[in-house]
């Protein structure tokens, strides 16, 4: 007689191989989702799994990643990311400003733009766009700028493919927020056609949505941890169809888990481009696959053009941190040096000043200030910059056994590890400190001028930004080691929000949201430097912006001039300049590096990708300006 | 003690729970240093470049307490969150993913969690508890001991490792199962389930292994001890065979501390497997409740803790009720 056990496994071994087999005769050169491996491009989602993959409406929130901004919606006009100028994508042209406030606009729009179902993209979409935007602010969550930017009832349509429309204030970014800023655009504009016909808009999930850009949802996982994009087949009368032929015919975004996982995923080919990877896996992945390459082949690897930067942010309201000497002790006390190579292999682009220091940014803002930064002296006519941090960081490589070829050489050295950064002193930090009554007490810690205990509360990310996570724990290292008694606290992303937004929790933190000026425009990170923003130094009340709390009058002057200046001009560019002094000569914000973003590729499948030495656009492929890679890289045949 | 009055206590003892449970979980998340309307303001700025005027953030505010329910005092907000969750069991909408609605959310994460702990700890429980109870019965024997040092040698394994060890074997060095799985979408078929119990196998294993270890010690511990009771001894002495003896005289009454366990650990199921998730990213109600926890995201929040306690006080409920039935003793009592 069989065994009832025969019965009971049999059929669930033949199911469980069924499955198996059904992948596994995939797994030679077809993606998981059933795509030829070498006509689709694998991404790994930059945020994860998503929790609610079924709304894809862009105005609510969610429907930014997982490649709707990127393939699926188009903005008027796009950022150039190689060179942080703005282009025409919808918009035919720049806009024509009608007024001498600078408030009003008209707009012209190519006409022979499509949606996906075949329906001509007009004014109409637009304007309904605005009106619905307008008419549900208040139930939908993703048009919050919009409706504080244009001045509500202000748009008409002049023709089919113009229209125009007022701004609440004079605009002179007005390109770059209903265009694109960097990475996104607040401005998406929604098929009327599509939209009108819904119940509810503010409740409408718009699923397997109708798109403007030349790839469509083919499939997503109602899980969240992948979707699947197809490209149109008459994409060329798409969004950006103007921009060339997007060479996947699928691009498929995939959370490949841990990143334990993620990096055995990357060492098999399973996918293309990762995001944030850690620099050992990157270097475990390397190891074992040569089609791995980082940003780029010489030290720091890595690309760093993120438009943030990390900085702590201090409560600079708040004694004894509202003392100039205070901030600088603690700048100088940290070993940036050390604290790189330990959180990040030396893998970092220092920045000193309170921007990132970009191919971009670098001729706008940081060649033009070297003088002042070599320059700067603090009040006991100490000199505190370093220009030769690369060099000495250099030095230091070597001495732990990194191979020269690994290494830049030359302006490659400024390039690579930025202009300079400020003297690794604790004598000089503790001269400061003595000199504002804080001394050293007994245990080597020190104490207030009164002599109580002085604890740092500082805070920065847990394991949600790990790079953040790392040099956090690195820093208050050093600044334990030169006598400042640290709490370090690694908190999760709902708490670091709380910390940043309100003067009674922050004393000291590691942030990055108002350092991020992509191009000349600084506004961006700077907007909000304005009395109206400036709470009481124990406020419980949440902060609108200036997380840096910044009081200095003549910063909050510089910003008002310069909201009333072309973001483009000589005078818009020294206002933003002479912020930048006034944020560094008094230490306002201890800058300390741009943003590792790392983004490994894989060159089995597709190659091309935008490298250091290939920048035809950033490389994230979370950012719109992806759209920029997937027109220029190329399958290998494999 | 009647039936009735034996019912009627455990009853009301769980609704009870319940409710204490329910309140608890209400007040709970209020005290996390996160305020899910800051934070989304927070994104929203950052979003908008810092654009947003101290007005306009304070009418967003005003929305938001609005859409998200938290207008009005904290009795007002309790007594309404009763009404939803108890009446209509209604946990609103999610505040990090507004507007979905929590209960989708939820209900679409927890079948995916019930079926992968339920099924692994059904497993890990049945194979354990077997092995546990031969190696207990014959604990004189050296094969028996082979059998306890699977237990000893397993159980100790933090679960982190136990998972990346098993990644790195069945996934990449002799890769026969994916390393993160891809489950496909659309109606349900048989390949479909092939393919869900392909993606799903690694998982499993990972946390059958992890479960049955200790099943496999606790139950040979129990046997060992019953094997001695002198109605096992008389039995033998009655010429009764080994499995009669293990299964009916040792097996049954050690296992009432297990059963107890298993249902407690179903019960436990509905909290999901954060790890098991995370490393085999696997859709589930951890990393539901993970993410909701570090976003504020009280709806989310208190739709599945309150999930876990209705699970967990039923579980106990029907432990309770179920005793009786396996104990002979108890129903005397």
């Amino acid at each position: 007689m069989a065994k009832p056990s025969r019965y009971l496994m049999a059929p669930l071994l033949a199911v469980l191989l069924m499955g198996g087999t059904s992948i596994g005769a995939h797994a030679q050169d077809m993606t998981d989702v059933g795509t030829p491996r070498n006509q689709t491009l694998v991404v790994q989602t930059f945020d994860g799994k998503s929790a609610n993959p079924d709304d894809q409406n862009p105005l609510n929130s969610y429907a930014i990643w997982h490649g709707f901004r990127e393939l699926g919606w188009s903005y008027l006009w796009e950022d150039d990311t190689s060179t942080g100028k703005s282009y025409p994508e919808l918009a035919d042209g720049m806009p024509q400003v009608l007024n001498p406030e600078h408030t009003k606009f008209r707009v012209k729009i190519r006409p022979g733009v499509y949606w996906s179902d075949g329906v001509e993209f007009t004014t109409d979409d637009i304007l309904y766009t605005l009106a619905t935007e307008f008419k549900y602010k208040d139930k939908l969550t993703n048009v919050a700028t919009i409706v504080n930017y244009i001045k509500p009832d202000s748009w008409k349509a002049v023709d089919k493919y113009t229209f125009e429309v007022e701004t609440q204030k004079p605009a002179y970014d007005f390109v770059q927020v209903m265009g694109v800023y960097t990475w996104a655009s607040a401005f998406i504009p929604v098929p009327k056609h599509v939209f009108e016909k819904q119940a509810d808009v503010t409740t409408f999930k718009n699923q397997n949505p109708v798109t403007l850009g030349p790839y469509t949802v083919k499939q997503y996982d109602p899980n969240g941890f992948w979707q699947l994009w197809q490209l149109r087949d008459d994409w060329q009368r798409s969004g950006w169809g103007n921009l060339g032929q997007p060479k996947p015919k699928y691009v498929l975004y995939k959370d490949f888990g841990a990143e334990e996982t993620r990096t055995l995923a990357f060492v098999q080919n399973k996918y293309d481009e990762d995001t944030f990877m850690s620099p050992d896996s990157i270097q475990a992945a390397e190891a074992k696959n040569p089609a791995i390459q980082t940003f780029s082949p010489t030290m720091p690897f890595n690309d760093m053009n993120d438009a943030c930067s990390y900085g702590i942010y201090l409560n600079q309201q708040r004694a004894p941190l509202d003392k100039p000497e205070v901030r600088w002790a603690l700048a100088l006390s940290i070993d940036l040096q050390t604290v790189g190579i330990t959180a990040v292999n030396g893998e970092f682009k220092a920045a000193a000043l309170p921007l990132a220091d970009t191919p971009i940014t670098d001729p706008l803002f940081y060649k033009p200030l070297l003088d002042f930064l070599t320059g700067l002296k603090l009040k006991d006519g100490y000199q505190p910059f370093n220009a030769n941090f690369g060099s000495d960081l250099i030095a230091k490589l070597k001495d732990q056994g990194m191979d020269d070829s690994m290494l830049p050489t030359g302006d490659a050295i400024k390039a690579g590890f930025g202009q300079g950064w400020w003297k690794y002193d604790p004598a000089e930090a503790e001269k400061l400190l003595n000199s504002v009554g804080i001394k050293k007490g007994s245990d080597g810690f020190y104490t207030l001028p009164d002599g109580s205990p002085w604890t740092i509360d500082f805070v920065f990310p847990s394991d949600w930004n790990k790079v953040m996570e790392r040099v956090g724990f690195s820093i208050a290292d050093s600044w334990k080691k030169a006598g400042f008694n640290v709490n370090a606290r690694q908190v999760d992303n709902g708490e670091f929000t709380t910390v940043q937004n309100t003067n009674s929790k922050l004393q000291a933190m590691i942030n990055w949201s108002s350092s991020c000026t992509y191009n000349q425009n600084f506004l961006n990170s700077w907007r909000s430097f304005t009395p109206t923003n400036v709470k009481d130094a124990n406020s419980n009340d949440p902060l609108s912006g200036n997380y840096l709390r910044v009081t200095d009058q003549k910063i909050f002057d510089l910003v008002a001039d310069a909201t009333k200046q072309e973001t483009t001009s000589d005078a818009f560019l020294k206002d933003g300049q002479q912020i930048a002094q006034e944020l560094t000569s008094g230490m306002q914000l201890i800058n300390l590096m741009n943003i590792p973003t790392t983004i490994p590729t894989n060159s089995y499948y597709w190659k091309n990708y935008p490298k250091a030495d290939n920048f035809y656009a950033a490389p994230y492929t979370w950012w719109s300006s992806f759209k920029k890679t997937i027109v220029n890289i190329q399958p290998t045949g494999k | 003690m009647g039936v009735v009055q034996y019912v009627a206590k455990r009853v009301a003892t769980y609704l009870a729970v319940l409710f204490i449970g329910l309140t608890i979980t209400f007040f709970l998340p209020r005290l996390l240093p996160t305020n899910p309307i800051d934070s989304y303001i927070g994104q929203i700025q950052s979003r908008a470049a810092g654009m947003l005027t101290p007005e306009a953030i304070a009418s967003l505010r005003e929305s938001l307490q609005q859409l998200y329910g938290l207008k009005g005092d904290l009795l007002s907000q309790y007594l309404g969150y009763l009404n939803r969750v108890v009446l209509h069991f209604d946990f609103g909408p999610s505040f990090a993913y507004y507007p979905a609605p929590v209960s989708s959310m939820i209900f679409t994460a927890l079948p995916w969690t019930l079926a992968l702990l339920l099924i692994s700890t059904l497993i890990a429980w049945v194979i354990g508890n077997a092995v546990g109870v031969v190696a207990g019965y014959f604990h004189t024997k050296r094969w028996a001991t082979v059998l306890e040092i699977v237990g000893i040698l397993l159980y100790p394994i933090p679960y982190y490792i136990l998972a990346v060890s098993v990644i790195l074997l069945l996934a990449y060095v002799v890769p026969v199962f994916p390393l993160s799985p891809t489950f496909p979408v659309g109606q349900l078929t048989l390949p479909m389930v092939g393919q869900i119990l392909y993606n799903s196998f690694l998982p499993a294993l990972t946390l059958v292994l992890a479960g049955f270890g200790w099943n496999i010690l606790s139950m040979k511990a129990l046997a060992v001890a019953t094997t001695e009771e002198p109605y096992v001894t008389f039995a033998r002495l009655k010429g009764t065979s080994h499995g009669t003896r293990m299964i009916r005289y040792v097996f049954r009454n050690a296992m009432l501390p297990q059963v107890t366990a298993l249902a407690l650990s179903l019960g436990m199921v509905f909290n999901g497997a954060l790890l098991t998730e995370i490393l085999f990213s696997y859709p589930g109600v951890g990393l539901l409740m993970r993410t909701a926890a570090s976003n504020g995201d009280y709806d989310v929040l208190y739709g599945a803790i309150a999930l876990s306690i209705i699970a967990v006080a039923t579980a106990g409920l029907v432990i309770d009720l179920v005793y009786p039935l396996l104990d002979p003793r108890i129903r005397r009592a």
